[in-house]
């Protein structure tokens, strides 16, 4: 136990993944910390895939496919559940104690690879303009730093997750072949747009929409994506090395074709998506990137990965404020209080336990938050669904769960005025908001339709089953936190996350704006509008008299942002603590502001960035 | 794909792998394989020798669960998908030659019980379901052949022996033919982008030194490298330790796994594994759509099944004539026939079986 590591990291998702790959490949040798069961960090070809098969099956068997259905409910170390949700607030009946006004909609997942288990997988990269929402339109805050920073780390976040897709499909505002360079390609070909997409896109291609008296046209472009298509050629990139010589990371040009990365148990299965359309909450043959695949790509020799170990406490130096180790409660037991205390040491430590669970630490250990930041600016995407019947069958569940987006309001001057949303066009049907096509048979057996017209009547509506999604830009709000309170304790007697909670008027102006965007969508396209928000639905939000249900993105995301000053932030560009030189922080929390791109390819790129500052601060 | 020789350059085409097999030092001797008309003759054998273990493999492996029967599942599933590799490699070898690839022939598919096409007709193989007796049928399959084994084209007793014929043909012809025997149209190769999801990399064959690896990795992963257990993979390719499947079946056959340390002529002894010897399928040995009244349900479904798996054969033919992206068309097809089977499996025969599967050749 009294070894002492170069590098301590809390949590086993792919940013500790990514970063531990990263310096156990440049010969530092690191310990990491993970929360859930030793069984989910199993990384030879039979044990990871009895486990994973395992997480299979509870998929099949569970009649609600939530996130996190397939893997551990460990009380030992609780994950959020989407499940839990409820309308009225405050609540504590679920892992998040919930005092509203409204409650938090997202979940996460605590386990070896994270919620990179049940993530979708679409990776856009945030937009030039994303980085500057307080100069440009005077909403949020700036970036201590520019896309241009950030973008050869992007490079590699993209080399490591295995981006399938087409760089020159990416155009929309502020986004063009110039975010990537002339040459730039992503790994492999971007996956086949599918059949219902291709049906969407008919009359949505070019359509002009008209929004507060101006004209917009809407595009549809091809989703870049983590999961595994046909490597392309052109792809130059090897894979990220750190260059002693020169201090920094670099991707070294290669002649080698990409090589394409299958399941943990086994190289050759998962190597092409074969469109099973269970992406969330889970990819039978791993053809969709999770954080176990860089975990593997460790060099094994240099990490240790202790299991069933919930950090809760770091302990400070009261003279140099650095960090002296990490206290975590080993449990033996998932479903058991009996623990045995310890302490992890390392030169340099890192939490990487996600948006949630980061601040949750810090503010457990009275740690970096000379700020008063952290765990404020709490922010998600609030995804706005609308959804209906296409006059024909466009067969959603063919292909994975998004493989074209609407890019149109991702940037504008509208977003002085209201938040600027991404539209994935999902490929699952109603299944998000009425849980289709369960309810279609169980309200079909309700109304008396059995046999011969119940099959009728199931294959007459589920293949027209059309949904389209609004992920609206949450901007930071000091009042949408995390805290901590005595009151609020998991099994192990560590704190669970209090939230606290609201969708502002940028927000619900943003409903409004895009519902009508819907209308005209649906009307080109001839679809019949089914979507119904409830006043009894959780986050049902009014504006201007009418209603509008949101729910979470999964984007977890501002809990400890990075900033230029001490007293506006809780990391510096490095994204080491303002407050504690031996303290790094990775993850969705850094991001000062969310963009409309899934956050977690930015927040890649981010970890790339803090592992070369890392490196070079272990150099020293 | 557009430009195979960039393809060609790539590192991955293993300029840098050991030689695993000893150097042919006499190139003299030829053996009975005198011409490269004959050449490909024998290479056409490969790819009829490769698919011919496919049928039974795949009736042993759809006889079990995935879930109960994991270990052996997975062990099966992976020399099946080794054996399409390799029935690939073999087809990009003859079109290496100039050949063509013939797959979707009437007596492509053997008629179960069969010899392995060319052998020495030692033993039959049948379509059975999962058990030790056909484990035993499997590892004679397998079985390696002595270090000094000699190369034979014909009557072979080992399949190492059939490739050794082969390969020292290929060398031989090489040298002898002016401007060698490597004419066939680079286009026609079957690249590691198509392939994918099956068992090892795919090696493109533009020359001699590919043909030679793609031999070594057929060799490698079917018997296991010198007397050794592990496969080429470990070897070649730094992969993890996997074994040649002649030790796969024989760790299911004596439900344990071997240690690294074991010897290749001793029954493994690692740590156990659980083999579920009674959750199989009982499907009857060889079955045959004439088994069954033409147009009955049973006879229909086992069609539908033969259907697909004429299909299924249809698209590799494509592929390896010149259409290689039209291996894309195959994989559905893999599914379809999994799911075909398992029905089966599960339509009583009348006679106290269940039917199965009967891979008998049809016309699209």
């Amino acid at each position: 136990m009294s070894e002492i590591y170069d590098v301590v990291i809390v949590g086993s998702g792919i940013a500790g993944a990514v970063l531990a790959a990263t310096l156990t490949q440049a010969g530092k040798r690191v310990l990491m910390l993970e929360a859930g069961l030793t069984a989910g960090a199993a990384l030879t070809p039979q044990a990871a895939y009895e486990n994973y098969q395992h997480y299979v099956q509870n998929f099949y068997s569970k009649a609600n496919k939530a996130t996190n259905g397939p893997y551990p409910d460990i009380p030992d170390a609780p994950s959020p559940d989407v499940l839990e949700i409820q309308a009225k607030t405050p609540y504590d009946t679920g892992y998040l104690v919930q005092e509203g006004p409204l409650p938090f909609a997202s979940d996460c997942l605590r386990g070896p690879g994270g919620t990179t288990l049940h993530w979708l997988g679409n990776v856009p990269r945030m937009l030039p303009n994303d980085f500057k929402m307080h100069s440009l339109y005077g909403q949020g805050v700036d970036w201590p730093i520019s896309y241009e920073d950030l973008k050869p780390y992007y490079e590699m976040a993209e080399n490591e997750i295995g981006v399938s897709g087409s760089v020159s499909a990416q155009v929309g505002p502020d986004m063009n072949r110039t975010n990537y360079g002339a040459d730039y390609e992503f790994p492999m070909h971007e996956i086949p747009q599918s059949y219902q997409d291709q049906q969407w896109i008919k009359n949505t291609q070019g359509l002009k929409v008209w929004l507060k008296g101006k004209e917009y046209t809407i595009t549809c472009v091809s989703m870049p994506q983590g999961r595994n298509s046909v490597p392309n050629t052109a792809y130059t990139y090897g894979a990220v090395q750190w260059d002693a010589q020169a201090q920094k990371l670099v991707m070294p040009k290669t002649r080698v074709p990409y090589q394409v990365v299958g399941s943990v148990w086994d190289p050759y299965t998962g190597e092409r998506c074969e469109g099973n359309a269970s992406c969330v909450p889970i990819c039978p043959v791993q053809a969709k990137y999770n954080a176990l695949k860089t975990l593997k790509k460790c060099v094994q020799k240099n990490l240790s990965i202790r299991t069933q170990a919930v950090a809760s406490q770091l302990n400070i130096d009261a003279n140099s404020k650095e960090i002296t180790g990490i206290v975590y409660k080993k449990y033996a037991h998932p479903n058991s209080s009996e623990y045995t205390q310890e302490v992890a040491q390392g030169k340099i430590y890192v939490l990487a336990a996600s948006a949630l669970e980061n601040p949750k630490l810090l503010l457990a250990s009275n740690a970096a938050n000379s700020s008063d930041q952290v765990g404020r600016n709490l922010m998600d995407h609030l995804v706005m669904l609308t959804w209906g019947l296409f006059p024909e069958k466009i067969y959603p569940y063919r292909g994975p769960g998004c493989t074209t987006y609407i890019p149109s309001f991702r940037d504008g001057e509208f977003r002085r005025d209201f938040a600027a949303w991404i539209s994935p066009i999902d490929n699952w049907g109603w299944s998000w908001p009425t849980f289709a096509p369960g309810t279609d048979v169980s309200n079909a057996l309700a109304a008396n339709i059995f046999g011969e017209q119940l099959r009728t009547t199931i294959a007459d509506t589920v293949p027209r089953q059309a949904l389209l999604h609004f992920e609206c830009e949450q901007t930071p709000d000091p009042n949408n936190r995390i805290t901590i309170d005595e009151r609020y304790k998991d099994h192990l007697g560590n704190y669970r996350p209090v939230i606290h909670y609201d969708a502002t008027d940028y927000l619900r102006k943003s409903f409004a704006a895009a519902k009508e965007v819907s209308d005209q969508i649906f009307a080109a396209n001839g679809i019949e509008d089914h979507t119904v928000y409830n006043p009894t639905e959780a986050d049902y939000v009014t504006w201007h008299g009418r209603g509008y249900t949101f729910r979470g993105a999964g984007h977890i995301v501002g809990t400890h942002r990075m900033g230029d000053k001490p007293n506006n932030s809780v990391v510096n560009p490095q994204q080491r603590t303002w407050d504690h030189p031996n303290l790094y922080l990775i993850g969705c929390g850094n991001m000062p502001t969310l963009g409309t791109s899934n956050p977690t390819l930015t927040m890649v790129a981010l970890t790339y960035m803090a592992a070369e500052n890392i490196l070079k601060q272990l150099a020293e | 794909m557009t430009n195979p020789h960039l393809v060609h350059a790539r590192p991955n085409s293993l300029r840098t792998r050991h030689r695993l097999i000893a150097p042919l030092s006499d190139l003299h001797i030829c053996g009975s394989i005198k011409s490269v008309e004959s050449l490909r003759r024998h290479l056409q054998t490969a790819i009829e020798l490769e698919h011919s273990t496919i049928p039974p493999y795949l009736c042993a492996l759809y006889s079990i669960d995935a879930t109960t029967n994991a270990f052996a599942y997975q062990t099966i599933q992976s020399v099946v998908m080794e054996e399409m590799l390799h029935m690939i490699l073999a087809c990009n070898i003859l079109n290496a030659l100039g050949g063509r690839p013939s797959i979707d022939h009437p007596h492509f598919i053997p008629e179960y019980p069969t010899y392995l096409p060319h052998s020495n007709q030692a033993f039959k193989v049948p379509l059975e379901k999962f058990s030790k007796h056909t484990l035993h049928t499997f590892l004679k399959i397998e079985q390696p052949a002595p270090a000094a084994a000699p190369p034979e084209a014909n009557h072979y007793q080992t399949i190492g022996q059939f490739y050794k014929a082969l390969k020292h043909a290929i060398n031989y012809l090489d040298a002898v033919t002016p401007g060698g025997i490597f004419t066939g149209d680079p286009s026609r190769q079957v690249l590691p982008e198509h392939y994918y999801g099956g068992g090892g990399k795919l090696i493109a064959v533009y020359d001699l030194d590919d043909a030679n690896q793609a031999i070594d990795e057929i060799v490698g992963q079917g018997e296991g490298i010198d007397g050794t257990i592990f496969d080429t993979d470990s070897v070649m390719f730094g992969e993890e330790v996997e074994y040649a499947h002649y030790f796969k079946y024989n760790e299911i056959l004596h439900e344990r796994r071997y240690a690294p340390t074991d010897s290749a002529k001793l029954p493994p002894t690692g740590p156990a594994v659980a083999v579920n010897w009674q959750a199989v399928s009982d499907m009857q040995t060889n079955p045959k759509m004439a088994d069954f009244p033409v147009g009955s349900p049973t006879w229909q479904a086992m069609h539908e099944f033969n259907r697909t798996y004429m299909t299924l054969l249809r698209a590799l033919h494509d592929a390896c004539n010149g259409a290689p992206a039209s291996i894309a068309t195959a994989i559905p097809q893999m599914y379809a026939l999994k799911y075909q089977a398992l029905a089966l499996m599960q339509i009583p025969n009348g006679k106290g079986h269940m039917t199965g599967p009967s891979f008998e050749y049809i016309r699209l």
